[in-house]
């Protein structure tokens, strides 16, 4: 059997059509994955980050040396004395991020200038990659 | 004397006849076109010395020829028989295919879908010739333009018919420098021809190319079940390559494995291309049919390309349809090719790459797809 007659009798259109149609819908199905796939992942990555950050944020510990009464930067090493207890609990190397969030949690006035005089007048130096220490404190 | 004479009987000299003698030569052009021309070496040169040695005549019963159990030949060809170095194979490939271009840009593997609408269209066409519907089936799998994956489907539906498929389906990958430019040219315009590919794709993350191999073995082997044997390596090959901590054992997927495979592989099937096997009508007619089935493939890819510009506002160069088939990379390397000959600026190699990963991806659901119909 040849021809049209041969195709039609073994299923071949049936074959054909079919086959054709699962692999496009298949690979079709594989790419919308594919193309959503950076979406999903960066969706997870997110919900991570923020759990963790909410850790990061928590309050701090109450600072182990009184709260400045007077002008902050009338005695930077006072000044200096204070936020470190404030991020003692970040260890010794920290971002200056981390400290803006304790500082604002402590409710302490202007700190960006105070941190400003404080990076100048070498209390607050920097250690490489974004990170900060105490010196001479 | 009556000796010396007994012995010359016995040797291959007195056995030859025209249709070993033919088939030698072939084997010897096959070998030629490898050295001297550079036309898919690492399968023409195993598969050619395979036909020369195959096609030496011998004593049948004396365990040496391919067909005979307890020969050497018959212990390799098991694993052509059994699928098994197909298998091997994908897991090289995968391991040695790098998928980010196809992440970045994941509507071009609507071009491997597409380029796969050449193994349908022969399958009628072997139908309508009067081959059996397992022998269309295994002819059919040449459009697929993949070497491993016409040996497993064909070792499965119809095994009679490894030898001359096998050597159709290499035969035409080593020839698509010839085969496909010209389609290339006559279907597409110089203008769409000159269409520049986005020179920035999306940045892929380590984390989409840990998950995509996951993805992919749960997608396409759910869907088709039956290329569990070659999806599943080729995944796992890829997820060892990208995971970054089997390093030795991906290099070695990569190198050491393949390679053995591939030279078993090759040697066995051109062995199996006996004379007696190989020069008849139905090989003839496989010839033909392969090469319907690769420019077919060639060109459902080109028009795919052409209609999907017609609702893409940011379109694609549709050349890229012809590396939609899976000769990894030779079509990619063309599509480059015929687009720089258009505009030499353009480049269009790595969005070639990722139609031809996603053709390996296509060829072999087909290849599931068409064992579980013809089971």
């Amino acid at each position: 059997m040849e021809g049209l007659a041969a195709i039609s009798a073994h299923n071949g259109w049936a074959m054909a059509a079919t086959g054709a149609t699962i692999v496009i819908i298949g690979l079709a199905i594989l790419a919308s994955i594919i193309s959503q796939l950076h979406k999903i992942i960066g969706f997870f990555e997110k919900r991570g980050k923020a759990g963790s950050e909410k850790a990061e944020s928590r309050p701090a510990p109450p600072p182990s040396v009184e709260p400045l009464t007077a002008d902050p930067l009338s005695d930077l090493a006072a000044t200096a004395r204070y936020y470190r207890s404030l991020t003692s609990h970040f260890g010794d190397v920290f971002a200056l991020a981390q400290l803006y969030q304790a500082l604002e949690a402590a409710d302490v006035p202007h700190p960006h200038i105070t941190v400003r005089e404080l990076k100048a007048s070498g209390f607050l130096a920097p250690t490489g990659e974004g990170q900060f220490s105490w010196q001479n404190v | 004397m009556d000796l010396f004479l007994d012995f010359l009987q016995n040797t291959g000299w007195y056995m030859l006849d025209y249709r070993y003698v033919l088939m030698i030569c072939i084997g010897i052009l096959f070998c030629y076109l490898a050295i001297a021309k550079d036309y898919e070496p690492l399968l023409l040169l195993p598969i050619g010395f395979g036909v020369i040695i195959g096609n030496l005549p011998f004593f049948k019963g004396f365990g040496l020829g391919i067909y005979e159990n307890n020969s050497v030949l018959h212990y390799l060809y098991f694993g052509v028989t059994t699928g098994l170095y197909p298998s091997i194979v994908f897991l090289g490939l995968g391991a040695m295919t790098d998928f980010s271009s196809l992440l970045a840009r994941p509507k071009l593997m609507m071009m491997g879908a597409a380029a796969q609408m050449g193994i349908y269209f022969t399958l009628l066409s072997a139908l309508a010739l009067g081959f059996a519907p397992r022998e269309a089936g295994s002819i059919a799998i040449i459009g697929g333009a993949d070497g491993p994956t016409s040996i497993f489907l064909t070792a499965k539906l119809a095994p009679h018919l490894i030898g001359p498929i096998a050597i159709a389906a290499y035969s035409y990958m080593a020839l698509i420098p010839l085969i496909q430019p010209p389609i290339m040219r006559l279907l597409t315009t110089k203008a769409e021809r000159r269409i520049h590919m986005p020179e920035e794709g999306r940045q892929v993350s380590r984390k989409e190319q840990l998950f995509f191999p996951i993805v992919g073995v749960l997608l396409c082997c759910l869907l088709a079940p039956a290329s569990i044997p070659l999806l599943g390596p080729f995944f796992f090959g890829n997820l060892m390559k990208v995971s970054g901590v089997v390093d030795r054992l991906a290099k070695t997927a990569a190198s050491s494995i393949i390679d053995t495979a591939t030279i078993f592989l090759g040697i066995t099937v051109g062995a199996s291309t006996q004379a007696d096997v190989f020069l008849s009508t139905k090989s003839v007619g496989i010839f033909f049919l392969g090469s319907v089935a690769f420019s077919l493939a060639t060109a459902s890819g080109l028009i795919a390309g052409k209609i999907m510009n017609l609702f893409l506002k940011e379109k694609i160069n549709p050349l890229l349809g012809a590396a939609g088939v899976s000769a990894v990379p030779g079509s990619a390397r063309e599509v480059h090719l015929v687009g720089q000959k258009s505009d030499p600026t353009n480049y269009l190699l790595m969005d070639a790459m990722a139609c031809n990963a996603s053709g390996v991806i296509g060829s072999a659901i087909c290849a599931g797809i068409l064992w579980s119909f013809l089971l």
